[in-house]
């Protein structure tokens, strides 16, 4: 079973990617973290405004077979919310790089994103 | 019998071989030297209880229940009388039922888990929010949880939790005990008149409060009669409005979603259970929102797999018995068997019953204050409010004595206050109501 982990992303060891941009960064989970975790039936995530920070946890994804806790990949402020998954989780599992996303928060230390590995370390831990 | 191949204890599996060969790895002699137990606490294998044949038992038993002053009681306050089918005997007995194991199993609680589930649905028709769970220990608990609920959902400035001032000493002190260790305080809030004085309340909710609590009926028997406004009041305030209450009350008095109550809890086992286990039934109900923050457990409707309904505990990732650091209340325990109770009285008496029973409960009280008022050294009820099984009466006698001398003649009844004593009738006791008013004008 090989996962899709793409390039232009960073990745943590907890299984949760960043997509920096000016500043910001989307956040959601990996393909191999919603496989793990299979169907997924619920997603609990901050407010905007809400504050993250690298490491400590900023949320919850429930499956029919486990919960686990999400914990933020980098520090910042949250600005926007994936409504959409509240609704609908099983967009988590469907495209978790995409329609799946969970957070975006303006960066509060871009050097944050340098700590995080890289797709080929990435893939080297789940392989 | 049990020989070296069958387990030593009917608690433990291993056999006496298995035991030894781990002693062996140890290297140690015997169990006990496993542990250092002190002698002075340690079991010496007997109890020092004398043997007694059953029947002398049952003897010395009624002889001692025989002490017991036999009063008829016009008691009320959090436990009440009302008479129960012996249908609900008959059934609830049944060993399906009589259980203390947890319905974990679908496949083999299928009945109890219906029970279960249409007692949630009652609740849920009867207070008119969408969840239920299927019980908590009793009101006080179920008031606790609602507190650290609301503390958990409002994301205030403050922790600030409102209740009357009249409210069941139990019921305060169960809050207090949830309250304490965290950041949430407990404060009271003045009544007008046996309500909730709306004026007062109104200079104390500020941004700091998470929640707002009344009950309807008062714990003095009173119809609280701002209900709306108090709702009114909790939300703008962005607070969680909790209202307290019992099926029977449920059933006659404002819809608590119509006053945009948020919780309901309360005691169901005004139904099904007799009064003499002192036994509670904590209903927790709240919107749908708070699905997820829902204490206790919860039974749902799904589909096996031959695609025939079927029910089954669900949502228990909230329980602690799943993510104990993360669980919404560190109670992983119901009345199961005394929901089953109050959900076969609820049926037996079907809607209409339910409501006739509640019409009743506003009328005796109404016709027996009427009969004590009356009495010359006796104005009842105190609160010009409409009243719901109970209310007080005003004693011109100290109350003290006026509840001695009740108990002389055969009557127990509530000392409230100097002055003041409640009495409660429901259909169990309607019958000595005569007698009670003539014992009462003697005492007067």
């Amino acid at each position: 079973m090989t996962f899709e982990v793409p390039d232009d992303l960073k990745y943590q060891e907890s299984h949760e990617w960043a997509r920096a941009a000016d500043g910001t960064a989307k956040i959601g989970i990996t393909d191999f973290a919603q496989d793990e975790l299979g169907d997924i039936v619920f997603v609990e995530l901050p407010d905007v405004g809400d504050d993250v920070s690298k490491g400590a946890e900023f949320g919850v994804v429930e499956s029919i077979k486990a919960v686990s806790d999400l914990y933020a990949p980098v520090s910042g402020t949250v600005t926007a919310v994936n409504d959409q998954v509240f609704d609908a989780p099983e967009l988590v599992n469907d495209d978790p790089y995409g329609d799946g996303w969970m957070l975006e928060v303006e960066l509060t230390d871009e050097s944050e994103l340098d700590s995080l590995l890289t797709p080929d370390d990435y893939e080297d831990q789940i392989a | 019998m049990s020989d070296s191949a069958t387990p030593g204890s009917p608690f433990a599996p291993h056999t006496p071989d298995e035991t030894q060969a781990m002693l062996d790895v140890l290297g140690v002699a015997s169990e006990e030297d496993l542990f250092d137990i002190p002698d002075d606490v340690a079991f010496d294998g007997t109890f020092g209880i004398p043997q007694r044949s059953e029947q002398s038992v049952r003897a010395r038993a009624d002889k001692m229940l025989n002490r017991n002053a036999n009063l008829t009681e016009f008691l009320g306050r959090g436990h009440y009388s009302h008479y129960i089918p012996s249908l609900v005997d008959n059934l609830s007995i049944r060993s399906e039922f009589l259980t203390s194991y947890t319905q974990y199993q679908p496949e083999v609680a299928q009945g109890f888990l219906q029970v279960l589930f249409e007692y949630q649905s009652m609740l849920a028709e009867l207070t008119g929010l969408e969840i239920a769970n299927c019980s908590m220990y009793d009101a006080a608990t179920a008031l606790g949880e609602a507190a650290t609920l609301a503390n958990r959902l409002r994301k205030t400035s403050g922790h600030r939790v409102l209740v009357p001032k009249a409210i069941s000493v139990g019921r305060r002190d169960v809050l207090e005990n949830y309250v304490d260790g965290s950041e949430m305080v407990v404060e009271s809030y003045a009544m007008d008149d046996g309500n909730a004085d709306l004026d007062v309340l109104t200079d104390l909710v500020d941004d700091d409060v998470v929640m707002i609590y009344a009950e309807n009926p008062t714990v003095r028997g009173t119809i609280e009669e701002g209900l709306a406004k108090l709702g009114k009041l909790a939300h703008d305030n962005d607070a969680i409005f909790t209202l307290g209450s019992d099926p029977v009350a449920l059933s006659l008095l404002e819809k608590p979603s119509d006053v945009g109550a948020d919780v309901v809890v309360g005691d169901a086992s005004t139904l099904g259970i007799p009064t003499s286990f002192g036994m509670g039934l904590g209903i927790f109900a709240c919107r749908e929102d708070f699905l997820r923050q829902v204490p206790g457990r919860l039974v749902g409707i799904s589909e096996d797999s031959a695609g025939m309904r079927a029910y089954t505990l669900t949502l228990q990732t909230r329980e602690q018995h799943i993510r104990r650091e993360r669980a919404t209340s560190n109670i992983c325990s119901n009345q199961a068997w005394v929901a089953l109770r109050a959900a076969m009285h609820i049926a037996m008496l079907g809607p209409d019953g339910l409501v006739d029973l509640a019409r009743d409960c506003v009328t005796r009280p109404e016709e027996l204050a009427e009969r004590l008022d009356d009495i010359s050294g006796i104005q009842a009820p105190v609160h010009d409010r409409y009243h719901f099984r109970e209310f007080v009466a005003h004693t011109d006698q100290p109350a003290k004595a006026i509840v001695s001398d009740l108990a002389g003649k055969g009557f127990a009844v509530h000392r409230v206050g100097e002055h003041e004593v409640q009495v409660c009738v429901t259909e169990t006791n309607a019958i000595a109501v005569d007698e009670f008013v003539a014992a009462f004008e003697e005492v007067a």
